[in-house]
């Protein structure tokens, strides 16, 4: 079973890559989305302050969920609405039937709504007969040809034109010539008369706003607005996690919405429905009626389950896969059941069930950009970490994923017999063997083992006296542990000439590819042992200085998170700084050594994932600008593909899709004209090496005494 | 609220932003004839007008008639509905109030009429006066509570921000795909 699982997402991954078509029109579909959502927030007061309201709203109205549910119903009725809580998609379905065969309803015409989606209602409504059609030109055009979408927000954005007017040939049995404006004619008088004649009007909602019983519907092409005016019969479907509790709360959410999908404020049409209105005067009409069904189909054991629970959050503001590294190139089919992308994967498995979510969740790579994107700030990766970690227990993990989470104790081995183990890497036989056993790329070009690790080296050295200005517990991880220990004694001797009395505590790897892969038993216990080692120290007044970003992320991010916000957790939390960020704060501002080895070079800098949320690079950026370097970032605002470890297991699901992920990166940082790329991460080093056949440096080789 | 001309201009900057055309006019004469001229360019046979002042509407629907216009009004029979807005090109609604930040007409309906005149035609028209334009976005949270407060029965409240739009095809933005594919607002300043 597992093993027909992944060769079956294998092959999909494989197609993807081969037929890059979809993947480009997606991935420019996602860029354009980053980009016109940094423009807006460039102008929004505020800026990106607004996610943090969003958050506190949700939370709250989550919290409070019971009571505003209870309050929307109240005030919906009194406004008229017939109100009915659907406790899943099929009590939903057949409510609707009911309705539509006693008001002799022939025509539903829809506007675009995810929720009725998920319950899959169109097909058991056309079986009965009905005809049901989607009036959101994306959605019409999957509609034609029996698909999902591909996105959220723009689920046919991988039919081009011509396909389109294809599409619409056939629909309407007249040839179509493929510019848009020609489409967009035959559009109109295909969908006008549907418009017209549907008795009955299907809408999802945005938000539910309790305090007036309204519902809020946004769209940009108008169709919203048709399908809720012209019918006598106006059905709407919302999943009840979108109630929020005042007019103020949910004008937030009408700018938060499209800000994050596409950078407007607000969509060009916002309805609020606050009860059925009349058509008209006089008789000859049926009466004009609104029901609002309200969907839990899991939504309470969502909320019920506290690793599940920040999923109901989401607006569906599409954001999370504008971002996502690995979804790009495989887009919403692969990546995705009705839900895609990474929201998609917490949402899968609390509504469409476990197996569904497992069958794509190891795309997830857990770089964490989507969670630094989505204006709920949902932490989607721990919640995939979850998904995946409950799904490995009816199905074995791909072996590499456990060979890659045993990284720390292999590395420990190679160490210790390093130069064997380094010869052994270069020898092909040895890497088809590596690759076919334990799963490792043979592509790949691991970096050297050293013989000393940094903790026998640190521990070797003649004591220095206590006392500095600053007191700094030192965190070291893998890399700088195993594979450059030179490294990590630069950067002490750098926090020693700052002023810092630096201690280096017992403490094992940041453990963060138990998380990417699921294993949180593990990534718990890890985080566990980290913290007991570093919160006395915390609690002693101690900063904690990592140089890895995956490791200051863990510090700071996961753990507490993985340990409940234990008090502990949090204060070895808030006392975590990158390096650079730290030698900026505690360096005298007149030390400008202008180091004679940038002269005349031009360094590209790369920003690792985990360090978006952190100092996103420039600590590391600033602090080299001031000893003379010229550095400039290079980025496309996504992943360089490597994902911690993903990028070196080899097949489909690592290797060939890392690779296939980093190329517009790889093409940026070889137009640049750039000398040298300088990165702070051990892992995104060895990608941008060999993507891009430039130079890769590490910040604090600068540091080390030559 | 009280107009005062910056409120204005940055209605008008925000409003051509996303694709509307923006007039002001200083008496129903004036609306009128901006409205007759709209008309006359996009070549309407009718022009239906909802939710206007009644000495408003009727000037316009006399301007529209002397023009050669046919003109829909109230009272809208039910059983003529949606055909006889349907075949209107121009449609003409009054607007309580519009945001200046994000360039958004406000549109309060008690009856369905209403949404269908600014709906359905090709070319929407929305009246405003200039005195009920918010400077900010989050100003018009108050406003919408006080609407739906006084219609406890039924109300409809649209933010409309310029015309139809869609990105669906290629992402190429793409005007009128269902509803208006021109969207005016007609400031009125005393």
């Amino acid at each position: 079973m597992p093993s027909t699982r992944y060769e079956r997402l294998t092959e999909k991954i494989r197609e993807s890559i081969a037929n890059p078509k979809n993947s480009h029109a997606l991935m420019h579909c996602m860029q354009r989305g980053r980009d016109k959502r940094s423009e807006a927030l460039a102008v929004l007061p505020g800026g990106a302050a607004f996610r943090d309201e969003v958050k506190k709203v949700k939370d709250q109205c989550i919290e409070n969920l019971p009571g505003l549910l209870d309050q929307f119903v109240e005030n919906a009725r009194k406004r008229g609405a017939h109100v009915f809580l659907a406790k899943d998609g099929a009590a939903a379905i057949d409510y609707v039937l009911r309705l539509a065969i006693a008001r002799g309803v022939k025509t539903i015409a829809k506007s675009k709504s995810l929720t009725t989606e998920e319950i899959e209602i169109n097909h058991p409504l056309i079986e009965a007969g009905l005809k049901v059609i989607e009036t959101d030109l994306g959605e019409l055009i999957i509609q034609l040809v029996d698909e999902k979408p591909y996105h959220l927000v723009f689920p046919s954005v991988h039919k081009m034109a011509e396909d389109v007017a294809e599409i619409f040939a056939k629909a309407t049995g007249k040839p179509v010539s493929s510019d848009i404006p020609s489409i967009m004619k035959v559009v109109q008088a295909y969908l006008r008369p549907i418009f017209l004649e549907a008795q009955m009007g299907m809408t999802g909602a945005n938000i539910g706003v309790a305090e007036t019983g309204a519902i809020v519907i946004e769209t940009n092409e108008g169709n919203g607005r048709l399908v809720s005016s012209i019918g006598d019969c106006h059905v709407c479907v919302m999943g009840m996690e979108k109630i929020v509790a005042t007019v103020e709360e949910a004008m937030l959410m009408v700018l938060a919405h499209p800000v994050s999908a596409s950078g407007q404020l607000p969509t060009t049409y916002v309805t609020w429905m606050g009860g059925r209105l009349p058509l008209g005067e006089g008789d000859g009409r049926a009466p004009r009626e609104s029901h609002i069904i309200i969907l839990d189909n899991g939504r309470t054991a969502m909320r019920e389950d506290q690793d599940m629970r920040e999923a109901l959050s989401c607006i569906r503001c599409g954001a999370c896969m504008n971002v996502c590294p690995t979804y790009g190139v495989v887009g919403g089919h692969t990546f995705g059941y009705i839900y895609p992308g990474p929201i998609g994967i917490p949402w899968t498995a609390q509504v469409h069930g476990l197996e569904k979510a497992g069958d794509f969740a190891p795309l997830c790579i857990s770089c964490g950009l989507c969670k630094e994107i989505c204006p709920a700030q949902i932490d989607m990766p721990m919640m995939i970490a979850e998904v995946k970690h409950r799904d490995a227990k009816t199905h074995n993990r791909p072996r590499a994923d456990e060979v890659m989470m045993g990284a720390d104790s292999a590395a420990r081995l190679a160490s210790a017999c390093a130069p064997l183990a380094n010869a052994a890497m270069n020898i092909g036989p040895v890497r088809s063997l590596m690759e076919s056993v334990a799963g490792i790329d043979s592509h790949r070009k691991l970096p050297p083992f050293k013989r000393g690790t940094f903790m026998k080296t640190f521990a070797r050295r003649a004591p220095r006296g206590a006392g500095g200005i600053r007191k700094v517990a030192f965190f070291v991880d893998v890399y700088a542990n195993y594979n450059a220990p030179e490294l990590g004694m630069a950067a002490v001797e750098a926090l020693e000439a700052a002023g810092c009395e630096v201690v280096v505590p017992d403490q094992q790897s940041s453990g963060y590819p138990y998380i990417a892969y699921g294993d949180l038993d593990r990534a718990r216990e890890t985080a566990a042992y980290n913290v007991a080692r570093f919160a006395p120290y915390a609690e002693k007044g101690y900063d904690i200085i990592a140089t890895e970003p995956t490791a200051a992320y863990a510090l700071r991010v996961s753990y507490p998170k993985l340990l409940r916000k234990s008090g502990k957790s949090k204060r070895v939390s808030e006392r975590t700084y990158e390096l650079f960020e730290y030698l900026l704060q505690i360096e005298a501002s007149n030390t400008t050594t202008q180091s004679a080895q940038f002269a005349g070079k031009r360094y590209g800098f790369h920003v690792s994932c985990h360090q978006r949320p952190l100092g996103a690079g420039n600590g590391a950026m600033e602090w080299l600008t001031r000893h003379g370097a010229q550095v400039e970032l290079i980025e496309t605002g996504t992943c360089c593909g490597m994902g911690g470890t993903f990028g070196m297991k080899g097949g489909a699901l690592g290797y060939e899709l890392s690779m296939e992920v980093g190329k517009p990166l790889f093409t940026k940082f070889k137009e640049s004209g750039v000398d040298a790329i300088i990165t702070e991460s051990s892992v995104c080093a060895i990608q941008l090496a060999e993507g891009t056949g430039l130079p890769l440096m590490h910040p604090l080789a600068l540091l080390v005494k030559k | 609220m009280g107009s005062n001309p910056s409120v204005v201009d940055h209605f008008v900057q925000a409003f051509e932003k996303v694709s509307g055309v923006a007039h002001i006019a200083r008496s129903s004469v004036e609306i009128a004839a901006q409205v007759v001229a709209v008309a006359t360019e996009k070549n309407a046979k009718r022009v239906a007008l909802a939710n206007l002042p009644d000495n408003l509407t009727g000037a316009i629907a006399e301007a529209c008639v002397a023009a050669g216009f046919e003109v829909v009004r109230d009272p809208f029979l039910a059983n003529t509905l949606p055909a006889a807005i349907d075949q209107a090109q121009v449609g003409v609604t009054g607007i309580a109030f519009g945001i200046a930040q994000t360039g958004t007409l406000v549109e309060i309906a008690t009856n369905d009429v209403v949404r269908l005149v600014s709906a359905l035609p090709r070319t929407h028209i929305g009246v405003v006066a200039a005195s009920n334009l918010v400077e900010h976005y989050d100003d018009a949270a108050s406003q919408v509570r006080k609407h739906f407060q006084s219609n406890p029965a039924g109300c409809v409240v649209s933010f409309m921000s310029g015309p139809s739009r869609t990105g669906d095809i290629e992402l190429k933005l793409t005007l009128g795909v269902h509803g208006p594919e021109s969207a005016h607002a007609i400031i009125v300043v005393e």
